[in-house]
């Protein structure tokens, strides 16, 4: 890989989108994103409810086409690429543990799925037996023992196991950008610490660029080398790792007060 | 025992029956339990098989041949089915309806008429039996060959990368999309399978009753999900192998309680009344058994680990 050139890492150029353009219920989702990551970076992406998070995210992927912007990933420029395309670059965990994984699809057929994300499907044999292996070491990582349960239905594991089971469905084959929306926002505080734990031993170590969507101050302080607030949907505060030392969430809420009062008077 | 006699003398013929609709019970599985996708193209796949094989076998043609564009079509039709719904976004059962509805035009058109029939031509069944096209039950022994060499495929492409992939598509498509699966690619493959699956059934029932008409896909598809319903209801759909099965078996079966049902003396035309009950009441029991669950207790609420 060469590093170094401009081109590298994820950007994210002006994105808009508008629902419902020209009724009554119009809503201005995206109003000029853009930020970018370089290699390896870990960004958390904070911001109140309808902010366009989850709008953005899903502008990245692919699940959602833009109005304006573009989207480029190490020098590919992906902004007319349908979502199963864009795979090859990306992997998401979801907020909701039913939408990452097949529930009527044993363990071992859903990581079969994923180890060839974005690569051609052929008459092969879904599960071979190398591959076997190397899904029972990514499963072991996760330390839950559902290296054990591999011929289980999805629909058997609990809300936590399905998310964590996701997380190494995304990085089982190294994305270049890895996207996750509030995932654990759905699970109990003792399955949300685990999730995260996980989270932080895959993608801590600088080797996958990270997108990471929290309402968890605390996680959005405490993790992570970026931290973008967004804000009726544009980034308002981009704070990098030397910024976000010491900062505390009351700092954040009073920022955010800040640039939102900004914001009011420039308009 | 006037029942059994009468009973007893249609076995051999239902039990061929219930294995030519076998194929259309296979064809109607994949769609609304592989795929999660309702469709009812089968009603029109069903009689383009058997107008395809049927204007071929009669202007000449040989048997394979004649078989193998039945097929074709039956995959172009569902493929179009599956088109109409990813394309302009229409539910697919109305897609279905639509190519269905098409479809009785162009079987007419095929065979040029209504119905062609086959008396004086050679079928599967006069070339591999007798020049009378067998008995019952050879006529059964050649279709129960037909099927395993089916099922096996089918195993056998569930269980390859592509396989995986369409049931991956069918349990979840936002999933699908995000490890890089065309979910198109997968329906439009689904149904075109299904659509063949359903066309070769046509194409087989022309040949055992030497006869194909423009009307004999009305009710096949009720008859599908009643087989495939039956079929996991006794057989259980955990397994690739059973959820392949399921629709084969039941469709058997299925045939026994239609001969059990004529020779009790319910007249051949009350049979897609009592189809219509039996999945009525198949989707009915679930229903009904969750909310005798529900009532009693109501503390079962455990909290997930
Ligand atoms: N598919 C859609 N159709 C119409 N409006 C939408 C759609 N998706 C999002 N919106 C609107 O766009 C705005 C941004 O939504 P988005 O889901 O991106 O917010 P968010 O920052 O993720 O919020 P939350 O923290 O609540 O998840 C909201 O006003 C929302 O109602
Ligand atoms: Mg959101």
């Amino acid at each position: 890989m060469t590093t170094g050139t401009v081109q590298d890492g994820v950007h994210v150029s002006d994105l808009h989108k508008t629902f419902f353009a020209g009724t009554v219920q119009e809503k201005q989702a995206l109003n000029g994103v853009s930020f970018s990551l370089s290699p390896g970076e870990f960004a958390v992406v904070v911001g109140s409810n309808g902010a366009g998070k989850s709008t953005t995210l899903n502008a990245i992927a692919g699940e959602l086409s833009v109005d304006s912007g573009s989207v480029l990933v190490d020098g590919d420029d992906l902004t007319r690429l349908p979502a199963h395309k864009r795979a090859r670059y990306m992997s998401r965990v979801f907020q909701d543990p039913m939408q990452g994984t097949a529930a009527s699809l044993t363990i071992e057929e859903n990581l079969a799925i994923s180890a060839r994300r974005g690569q051609p499907r052929g008459f092969r044999s879904a599960l071979r037996a190398v591959d076997v292996e190397t899904f029972r070491t990514a499963l072991e990582a996760l330390g839950l023992g559902l290296e054990n349960r591999m011929k289980d239905r999805v629909a058997l594991l609990s809300g936590g196991q399905r998310q964590s089971l996701t997380l190494a469905m995304a990085t089982l084959k190294r994305p270049r950008l890895l996207l996750l929306d509030e995932h654990t926002a759905a699970l109990d505080p003792r399955a949300a610490e685990l999730v995260i734990d996980a989270t932080l031993k895959t993608v801590a170590g600088g080797e996958i660029t990270t997108l990471m969507i929290t309402h968890n101050m605390d996680h959005a302080i405490r993790h992570g080398d970026r931290l973008l607030m967004m804000h009726e949907g544009r980034v308002i505060l981009d704070l990098d790792k030397h910024d976000k030392q010491g900062v505390t969430a009351a700092d954040l809420v009073e920022r955010f007060h800040d640039a939102v009062s900004d914001r009011m008077l420039l308009n | 025992m006037e029942f059994l006699t009468v009973y007893m003398n249609l076995l051999p013929a239902s039990l061929a029956q219930g294995a030519v609709y076998a194929f259309v019970a296979l064809g109607v599985m994949i769609p609304f339990r592989l795929l999660n996708l309702p469709d009812l193209t089968a009603e029109g796949s069903f009689p383009l098989g058997a107008a395809v094989a049927a204007a071929l076998i009669s202007s000449g043609w040989g048997i394979v041949p004649a078989m193998a564009w039945a097929l074709l079509a039956g995959s172009l039709a569902g493929a179009l089915t599956a088109l109409i719904h990813l394309v302009f976004k229409v539910t697919s059962l109305l897609a279905g309806i639509i190519v269905l509805t098409m479809l009785f035009s162009l079987n007419i058109r095929v065979m040029g008429q209504p119905n062609t029939a086959l008396f004086s031509h050679d079928t599967l069944f006069t070339v591999l039996l007798d020049a009378d096209g067998g008995t019952p039950i050879t006529q059964f022994a050649v279709l129960c060959v037909l099927l395993t060499v089916l099922c096996a495929a089918l195993f056998w492409y569930l269980h390859t990368e592509a396989g995986l992939a369409l049931r991956a598509v069918g349990a979840n498509q936002m999933m699908a999309r995000a490890q890089g699966l065309s979910t198109w690619r997968y329906v439009i493959a689904g149904l075109a399978v299904a659509g063949a699956l359903a066309a070769t059934g046509g194409a087989v029932m022309a040949q055992l009753q030497s006869y194909a008409d423009v009307n004999m896909g009305v009710g096949v598809l009720m008859i599908g999900l009643a087989a495939t319903i039956l079929g996991e209801a006794l057989f259980g759909s955990h397994t690739i192998a059973r959820q392949i099965l399921a629709p084969v078996l039941g469709a058997l079966v299925y045939f026994q309680i239609v001969a059990v049902a004529l020779s009790l003396g319910l007249r051949p035309s009350d049979l897609k009344l009592l189809t219509g009950l039996f999945v009525l009441l198949a989707l009915a029991v679930p229903m009904v058994k969750a909310r005798f669950r529900r009532a009693p207790s109501p503390s079962k609420s455990e909290p997930r680990p």
